[in-house]
């Protein structure tokens, strides 16, 4: 039982780079092999989640070097996050299967179940790490896979975006190496709980301040807040639909999951005060809520609509972050598990009207609600659901984060945040529209006909899922409830 | 000043650091957007390496004759393992770099642009 928190991470990234060679003699074992070690991945995180609840956050000394010295994984009520990640991307892999089949060169099918594990693996890494360098190496793992995953499909403009997201990523990525090198200088210490105790005596204010304000900046790039967001809509509107399910849903949480990893190393730190960051970070995820919601109104392709409505979300999430009181990280806390289900439902069921039909404007695909009535009914699940409205998935966190704002006396949030709502709501409700009550414009759509099980299968469920979000809400609070507790200002 | 100037390497880093950054944001070249990226990249596992010096530090190997100070040897083995990832985004750019010019005939990202 010891060894499933070191296997969870590693046997994905082993049996990603393992992939390709299998498949060398079997072509068709690719994907019964990556969907047979994500099966195995979902059932270790449930046994670890498990036991975090019965027993409280327990650590494994990688190669038996207890912390400091060594690098330490820890397993803590934040990493169940990667019960999600082991769902979502077990759907996605099922998914893939007919998609993949039409979207991508036989021969490249390996490569890509291969990237697809090796990003798995990374994100169960980046959830269960206590290593601050090694938070950044997964980080890594996650993004190169990401940006090969863009393109994996080509098409005209995929190399293009996977090069604009490459270039965002690896600059973020040396700002948060050069921070993590300034706070090893300082410190001498990789380990973040053992960082966090080392900063509580340390008097040098200005490297503190600069490690402080690179981490956060470099991070706010991999979660494409609203002024460094231009990378994102492009990389996920042009990458194949299952790729756009995963780097929506899973890796841009990577950046704000950063921030709740990151934090805590300076709560104690003498030399600097977080309250003016959290000011930062509340304003700017106000501000992304907004921005992002508004974006998203004037588009017409439907993925890129959702890819902008990311960037609105990962406000919510920063917002409740910002808030720093125990309910609005709450609902970021929850936010961050549930917009995972939602979004991949979106993307999902978004991917398989534009493969049935191959349209995706919202103007071509009108009236397509007749012809893939489940595809579509998912759809609109998704949709309630991202609008927060309850009983989905979308309610609790959303809930929370205003009654954050309330807590923190900060009305003005929570109407930024139903304000946000309200505009997530006029531009959905455009495609429910379009789907269902406008008459067809192209008689070819009219012989379009349902998702092939493979594909709809997992849209159902990850739609149940999103209702069950919703119903279910209390659950996630009163797990993540003890790591708010510890987190500072979550009290 | 007198600290500016003892850690006159690390502003030296600190202004790579910039000039990388500048020519990955100025540049409309993709392959001197990616040049930028790696000096950037170099410039940050220069700092990382210098700050495990210790002044009149021996090389951290132990044998009979040689007596501390050592210098750390664990930034060394951090700045490895990320000249990896800084070489497999490298080859993964210049991968990507090809494809652009193929499919679109022009890495020039202003000239990108009409062509989307």
């Amino acid at each position: 039982m010891d060894l499933w928190l070191p296997l969870a991470a590693g046997v994905p990234l082993v049996a990603g780079a393992l992939t390709p060679a299998i498949a060398r003699r079997h072509p068709g074992l690719a994907r019964p092999w990556a969907l047979a070690v994500t099966a195995w991945v979902l059932a270790a995180t449930v046994g670890l989640t498990r036991r975090v609840v019965l027993e409280g956050p327990f650590s494994y000394p990688l190669g038996g070097w207890a912390r400091p010295y060594g690098i330490e994984l820890r397993f803590d009520e934040f990493s169940a996050a990667a019960v999600v990640i082991a769902l979502v991307a077990g759907l996605v892999l099922v998914y893939s299967g007919p998609y993949m089949r039409v979207a991508l060169r036989e021969a490249r099918l390996p490569w890509y179940y291969s990237l697809l594990l090796i990003n798995l693996g990374g994100l169960i890494g980046f959830v269960t790490t206590g290593d601050l360098f090694n938070l950044f190496v997964f980080m890594e793992i996650v993004s190169v896979s990401s940006y090969a995953l863009v393109a994996v499909a080509g098409g005209r403009i995929a190399p293009l975006a996977a090069f604009k997201y490459l270039i965002a990523g690896a600059v973020s990525s040396a700002l948060i190496l050069f921070c993590i090198g300034v706070l090893h200088a300082l410190t001498g210490s990789l380990n973040m709980a053992d960082i966090a105790a080392r900063l509580a005596t340390a008097e040098a204010p200005a490297p503190i301040l600069l490690a402080l304000a690179g981490l956060t900046a470099g991070l706010m790039v991999k979660s494409a807040l609203f002024p460094m967001h231009a990378w994102l809509p492009d990389a996920h509107a042009s990458a194949p639909s299952p790729v756009s399910a995963i780097l929506s849903a899973l890796v841009v949480k990577v950046g704000v999951f950063g921030l709740l990893r990151v934090y805590p190393m300076f709560a104690a730190a003498e030399a600097v005060r977080l309250a003016p960051m959290y000011e930062i970070l509340a304003w700017l995820g106000a501000l992304s809520i907004v921005a992002g919601a508004l974006f998203a109104l004037f588009q017409q392709d439907i993925k890129l609509m959702l890819a902008y409505s990311t960037i609105s979300n990962i406000g919510y999430i920063v917002l409740g972050i910002g808030l720093a009181n125990e309910r609005a990280m709450t609902g970021a806390g929850i936010h961050i598990a549930n917009h995972a289900i939602i979004k991949a439902t979106l993307f999902l069921a978004a991917g398989a009207i534009i493969h049935q039909t191959g349209r995706r404007t919202l103007h071509a695909l009108r009236g397509v609600g007749h012809v893939m009535p489940w595809t579509c009914l998912a759809l609109a699940v998704g949709v309630f659901s991202i609008v927060g409205l309850p009983p989905t998935a979308g309610f609790p966190g959303k809930w929370y984060i205003a009654l954050g704002a309330l807590d923190a006396g900060r009305p003005g949030f929570a109407v930024v945040l139903l304000a946000g709502a309200v505009l997530i709501f006029v531009y959905y409700i455009r495609i429910l529209n379009a789907f269902y009550f406008r008459s067809p414009s192209e008689v070819g759509m009219l012989s379009a006909r349902e998702a092939p099980a493979a594909m709809l299968l997992p849209v159902l469920v990850l739609a149940v899922l999103c209702l069950a979000g919703g119903l279910l809400g209390r659950w996630p609070a009163m797990l993540i409830g003890p790591a708010i507790a510890r987190f500072p200002g979550g009290g | 000043m007198v600290g500016l100037w003892l850690n006159i390497d690390y502003a030296a880093f600190v202004a790579l650091f910039c000039i990388g950054l500048y020519v990955v944001l100025a540049k409309q070249n993709l392959i001197k957007k990616l040049l930028g990226l790696n000096i950037m990249e170099t410039a940050v596992f220069a700092f990382i390496v210098t700050s495990g010096m210790v002044d009149f530090g021996a090389a951290p190997i132990i044998s009979d004759d040689t007596t501390g100070p050592f210098a750390s040897p664990l930034p060394h083995a951090l700045i490895l393992t990320g000249i990896v990832v800084a070489l497999s985004i490298t080859a993964l750019a210049l991968g990507l770099i090809v494809e652009i010019y193929r499919r679109c005939g022009t890495i020039e990202a202003d000239e990108l642009k009409g062509v989307e």
